[in-house]
């Protein structure tokens, strides 16, 4: 589904040069649900980012569903961003001036469904999330775990192949984190591929797998041990 | 490809005051450039106007004696032999006022004796058997005047001369129904009693006054003027009218004392200053009208570089969730397309509306319909190039804006 090798991330700017990623390779199977978790600033978002399309890379190679996708344009990436992946952000990145059917209406008319397909669609994710009967709703006029309901129903009602979510809990208190996490694993349930950035070791050992990203490179842990959790959480 | 015109607009509608200002800015804008543009064309079709003289080769100056015991009935006729044989002057005549320059004579002329009855306004202006040939305009009917038909007009000459010639314009007012040799002959009336008998039609003849509703209202007077002051009358040949300006000039201020020559001038600067009103508010107009497109346009791109500004995130996200920058680029120009259309149909009402008031108030002319499409697409093209540079810049944002912003 997914396999990195030596992907190197660099940020340069006129002082410094970061060394997001070094050498960070990782596979992800189909149907795999796999939380990453590491110290802030290890590189996490960047490798989300990546694996995303939202961000190049310096040097390695990216297999996404069998196609190669180093080199494409920003005109293919976008495409690939808009038909195979679905993102879920920390902060629910929904837009505030659209109301909930707009808002999961924006990725399908850039897939360029028509009105019924779309109207379809975005009936069915938001009866997924619950939130059907508040369509008509504006964000603000929800709670946060609401939100990201949304989010998530936006972030699939294209039917993406894959799942990424960046921290998708870290805005949440803990009973609508769970209750966002039991939909991740049901959507996961449903076949759909999920990589998770999380700061929570117990939302992570949730997950099938687990990863720890330290200093830009993996190190992936079936067992979490005790110490490095405690690191993972104090960083 | 999706317009995305609904969501879009729906997004607007909860952002209005901005897109309203703006929008209202587009209606105001094509409103006063859509009349301004017809005011200045109107403007300069009247600028336009045939004034039947030769306005490149011909001018004036002004004969006015100081001597107590100046003898202007010989001084006339002396002058305007001494003129007309000077090389490259084609004719010349005295007369009591030029065209377009702001000052002469008018009367009202009507086809019936009586008190009460409405007469066309004419310009008067008295000349002697030259005036056709100096004047270079056609004779379309009747005759010329004759050495017979001249007479001396003084200080204290109360009447008119027994006949005139008048420009077409005037004879269709007077008799709206006859043709030209049916005009000749006939007689009208001067000070309401006095008869005329009209023997000659020319063609084209302005008044002194280019503001004025008649000014192809002329008749000519068979009077030699014999008053303390006159002017001459010079249609120089073809090319040659600046040397015979100046050779005029001297012969004229060498033939005679107790007089002066004064006020000499070229017909094409007498017609410059007759519009120098129009022609004045013209470029005002015209630099109204480009400060106000300027200031439209700055006011798009700030309205739209504040709302990339505001977007940053939602842009990134839109990217993120699929949006190429293409889209994006499409995302303000058809958001702009919203405002300027909805602020060119304001501004085709208004700028009807406008015009009604004008035309009311002032008595232009109606707008050409067609201004009101031209000024609908002008203002959207400017639209679409104004807010292209920020729909750029808001295709440029990176779509990791949406998971590295807060
Ligand atoms: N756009 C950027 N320009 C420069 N440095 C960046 C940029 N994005 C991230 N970094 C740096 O890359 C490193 C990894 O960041 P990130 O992937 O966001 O870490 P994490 O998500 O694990 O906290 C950090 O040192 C961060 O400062
Ligand atoms: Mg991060």
């Amino acid at each position: 589904m997914l396999t990195m090798k030596d992907i190197k991330k660099v940020f340069r700017t006129d002082l410094v040069e970061t060394h997001a990623l070094r050498d960070f390779s990782l596979e992800v199977n189909e149907g795999e649900f796999v939380a990453v978790t590491g110290p802030s600033g290890s590189g996490k978002t960047t490798f989300l980012n990546i694996a995303g399309l939202l961000e190049t890379f310096t040097s390695g190679s990216y297999v996404l569903d069998g196609m190669d996708v180093s080199n494409l344009n920003d005109k293919q990436r976008s495409k690939i961003r808009n038909e195979k992946i679905g993102f879920i952000f920390q902060s629910f990145n929904l837009i505030p001036d659209l109301d909930l059917f707009d808002n999961v209406d924006v990725p399908l008319r850039y897939r360029g469904f028509n009105s019924a397909e779309r109207k379809k669609r975005i009936e069915e994710s938001l009866e997924m999330v619950g939130l059907a009967s508040r369509m008509k709703h504006l964000p603000a006029q929800l709670s946060g775990g609401q939100q990201q309901r949304v989010a998530i129903a936006r972030a699939l009602a294209g039917e993406p192949r894959f799942l990424l979510a960046d921290e998708p809990t870290g805005n949440l208190d803990t009973k609508m984190a769970h209750s966002v996490m039991d939909l991740l694993h049901e959507i996961n349930a449903n076949g759909t591929t999920i990589v998770m950035v999380t700061h929570d070791m117990h939302l992570a050992k949730q997950a099938g797998r687990n990863i720890f990203v330290r200093d830009g490179r993996v190190s992936e842990l079936h067992d979490v041990s005790q110490s490095e959790a405690t690191d993972a959480i104090s960083a | 490809m999706n317009l995305e015109i609904g969501p879009i607009f729906r997004a607007m509608m909860r952002n209005k005051v901005g897109a309203m200002l703006i929008m209202l800015q587009i209606a105001v804008t094509m409103t006063i450039i859509a009349n301004g543009f017809s005011i200045i064309q109107e403007r300069k079709a009247l600028m336009a106007r045939d004034s039947g003289v030769d306005i490149a080769n011909s001018f004036h100056l002004s004969n006015v004696s100081f001597a107590e015991d100046f003898d202007m009935q010989t001084a006339v006729i002396d002058d305007l032999k001494a003129i007309r044989e000077l090389p490259g002057v084609a004719d010349a005549i005295q007369v009591n006022a030029i065209p377009l320059s702001g000052s002469g004579w008018s009367m009202g002329l009507q086809t019936e004796a009586g008190d009460d009855i409405d007469g066309s306004g004419t310009a008067v202006y008295m000349v002697d058997d030259h005036a056709l040939s100096a004047y270079d305009v056609k004779l379309i009917a009747g005759r010329n005047f004759e050495l017979t038909d001249l007479r001396w007009r003084t200080d204290n000459t109360n009447d008119w001369a027994d006949v005139l010639i008048a420009t077409e314009a005037l004879t269709k007012s007077l008799f709206p129904d006859l043709t030209p040799q049916e005009v000749i002959g006939k007689t009208v009336f001067i000070n309401n009693h006095e008869p005329i008998i009209i023997i000659g039609i020319i063609d084209k003849l302005q008044a002194p006054w280019s503001g004025w509703n008649n000014l192809d209202h002329v008749m000519l007077t068979p009077d030699r003027l014999a008053f303390r002051g006159n002017r001459y009358y010079i249609r120089a040949e073809e090319g040659v009218r600046d040397d015979v300006m100046k050779r005029v000039e001297e012969t004229l201020s060498n033939r005679l004392s107790g007089r002066m020559i004064q006020g000499m001038e070229s017909m094409e600067e007498t017609q410059r200053e007759s519009y120098t009103g129009a022609s004045g508010m013209i470029k005002m107009l015209t630099l109204i009208m480009i400060v106000l497109t300027i200031i439209t346009a700055m006011g798009i791109v700030g309205l739209a570089s504040f709302s990339v500004n505001r977007r940053k995130k939602q842009i990134g996200t839109r990217r993120a969730l699929g949006a190429a920058k293409n889209s994006i680029i499409r995302y303000f120009m058809i958001e702009n397309l919203i405002i300027s259309g909805a602020g060119v149909i304001v501004g085709a009402i208004l700028t009807v509306g406008l015009n009604m008031i004008l035309v009311q108030a002032f008595s232009l002319t109606p707008i050409a319909w067609y201004y009101v499409p031209i000024g609908m697409i002008s203002l959207l093209v400017i639209g679409q190039i104004a807010v292209f540079g920020p729909a750029q810049k808001a295709s440029s944002i990176p779509p990791a804006l949406a998971t590295r912003s807060a």
